[in-house]
């Protein structure tokens, strides 16, 4: 562009000076040439050199200033974190307390609990008894008709129709049916309290070779069961609901026979007053 | 060829009459001309440039680099750290692992849960059996008319006194609602087990950082399923409260009853 300038301007400035016809023109076609080429045509003078030392200074001062700065306190802020970490929040040598600890625990107290729990408490001495108690008390869920066997030979089945009324034979019938249907809960209860202790000790070793990392899984679990536990507690609740129920029904049921009764003697005696 | 000689033949006629304005025109011609670009190598400009990028790459890999490198060097530390001893991804495996191998006892719990304890005999007891172990709310609706099948009505009013068929009335009601309460809790805590299995599933597909957002889930179930256990237990202290009060009310009933006795023994005995 600044070559196209001059061109153009050297012709113009040539033919005007080739075409002037007295020297006034001359001279002012000259003076106005050297000023156009000075001002217009000329290119604009280099900067001074000082300029781009104090740009170079200006940048490292950056550098060395703000920007090492911020990388001095990037570095003391992660550096502290790193620390925070390693020696407040996960200490190492903590976790492997903690690890060791639940080992002492498991090998302290899981044996001597066990001998606890399974502790034969069986005390029934004669042989119908001690059947129906060892049935009881089995922890198996696959003999139930052997249980009711079992029940019927210890209490006896219910009465025959010529031996009692058919209301106390429905009675009877129920109280034994909700006492074997709770012996029975019992024993799917006692399974699946074998089941949950086993989950408990699964746990508790897993977590004694677990990280902080790994342990929100092993607690997630833990508390799963917790409620299958505590579904398997309302279970036995329900049976016992049923049982006690079914007791004071029981005992109701004397109560609207006796008032039946009362109403039937009553009956009786006004006939037998005023037969005679 | 001609042309040409005879125009350089005129300029150089022109020139030689018109010195002076050949003079003026050379001179602005040597103002005006645009210089060439000034060598980078031997301008001083060009030198303290070079020194000053220098500079400027050497306090780049000082400061800079040194500070970056220190905070890689902090970084990798984390790094490893996390990665062995908060997070190692082995343990993680195992936990899961473990998770998963304890999905089967607790599909062996459910399946427990399920089994057949009928044990009536009569049609009336079986019938009230299969409602009270239906495990279905549904069915809570049959359970008077079944009780009522096995265990009779309130007497009649011309049968019994007020305050006994009040408390036969008030026993009888206790005595349903158990057994309706039985059925369902039963319902609730097989729906509290399918959670179970259900929340221990997702803990097998889950990341350490989202398994406490499980957990916290479970909490909440087992929050409810402690509630549920509560009205159970309320339930059952209902039922023995009704017991220990008719207990009472027998004795309160065998006194009046004996002073009403005493009181018709004398009129007899006036009478006479």
């Amino acid at each position: 562009m600044h070559y196209f300038g001059f061109a153009l301007f050297l012709v113009i400035f040539t033919s005007l000076m080739a075409t002037a016809s007295t020297r006034r023109r001359v001279a002012v076609i000259a003076v106005t040439g050297v000023l156009v080429s000075t001002i217009v045509v000329a290119p604009p003078a280099a900067e001074a050199q000082t300029s781009i030392v104090q740009a170079i200074q200006a940048v490292l001062n950056v550098i060395k200033g703000v920007i090492e700065t911020a990388l001095n306190g990037i570095n003391t802020v992660r550096s502290a974190i790193n620390s925070l970490f390693q020696t407040f929040v996960w200490p190492v040598q903590l976790i492997n307390q903690a690890k060791a600890q639940i080992t002492q625990m498991s090998n302290r107290y899981r044996t001597r609990m066990a001998g606890i729990i399974n502790l034969k408490l069986n005390s029934a001495t004669l042989p119908a008894p001690q059947s129906l108690e060892n049935l009881m008390r089995d922890h198996r869920v696959n003999n139930f008709n052997t249980l009711t066997q079992s029940f019927g030979a210890a209490y006896r089945p219910i009465p025959s129709m010529s031996d009692a009324s058919q209301a106390d034979r429905e009675m009877s019938d129920m109280d034994d049916a909700l006492a074997l249907d709770s012996l029975k809960a019992l024993k799917v209860s006692d399974n699946a309290t074998d089941a949950e202790l086993k989950i408990a000790e699964s746990i508790e070793t897993s977590a004694s070779q677990s990280a902080p990392g790994s342990a929100p899984f092993l607690s997630a679990t833990a508390v799963a069961s917790s409620i299958q536990s505590q579904a398997l507690t309302q279970k036995m609740l329900a049976a016992e609901l049923r049982q006690e129920a079914a007791h004071i029904a029981h005992d109701n049921g004397f109560r609207k026979r006796g008032a039946a009764f009362t109403s039937q003697l009553r009956g009786a005696i006004v006939n037998l007053l005023q037969h005679n | 060829m001609k042309m040409i000689r005879s125009l350089l033949q005129k300029g150089r006629c022109w020139t030689n009459t018109h010195k002076v304005r050949v003079l003026i025109i050379a001179v602005v011609l040597v103002l005006a001309a645009p210089w060439p670009a000034r060598g980078q190598y031997v301008d001083p400009c060009c030198a303290l440039l070079s020194a000053g990028l220098a500079s400027i790459t050497n306090a780049l890999q000082s400061v800079i680099g040194g500070g970056l490198n220190s905070i890689l060097a902090t970084d990798q530390s984390m790094q490893q750290f996390e990665q062995n001893v908060v997070w190692p991804q082995n343990l993680i495996n195992q936990a899961r692992a473990l998770v998963g191998d304890l999905q089967s006892v607790f599909n062996q719990i459910q399946f427990l849960t399920h089994m057949q304890v009928n044990s009536a005999t009569l049609a009336n007891s079986q019938q009230l059996e299969s409602n009270l172990l239906s495990r279905n709310p549904n069915q809570i609706g049959q359970t008077s008319g079944n009780y009522a099948s096995l265990y009779g009505q309130v007497p009649l009013a011309t049968d019994a006194s007020p305050p006994m068929r009040d408390l036969v009335d008030m026993t009888d009601a206790a005595a349903q609602d158990a057994m309706k309460r039985a059925i369902e809790i039963d319902a609730l805590s097989d729906l509290e087990l399918q959670a179970a299995s259900q929340i221990n599933q997702s803990i097998q597909n889950a990341a350490p950082g989202s398994a406490p957002i499980i957990e916290a889930q479970a909490d909440a179930w087992l929050v409810r399923a402690n509630a549920y256990t509560q009205a159970a237990t309320a339930d059952l202290m209902r039922l023995r409260a009704i017991d220990l009060a008719n207990a009472s009310a027998d004795i309160k009933m065998g006194a009046t009853n004996t002073t009403n006795l005493r009181q018709q023994l004398m009129n007899l005995l006036q009478h006479n």
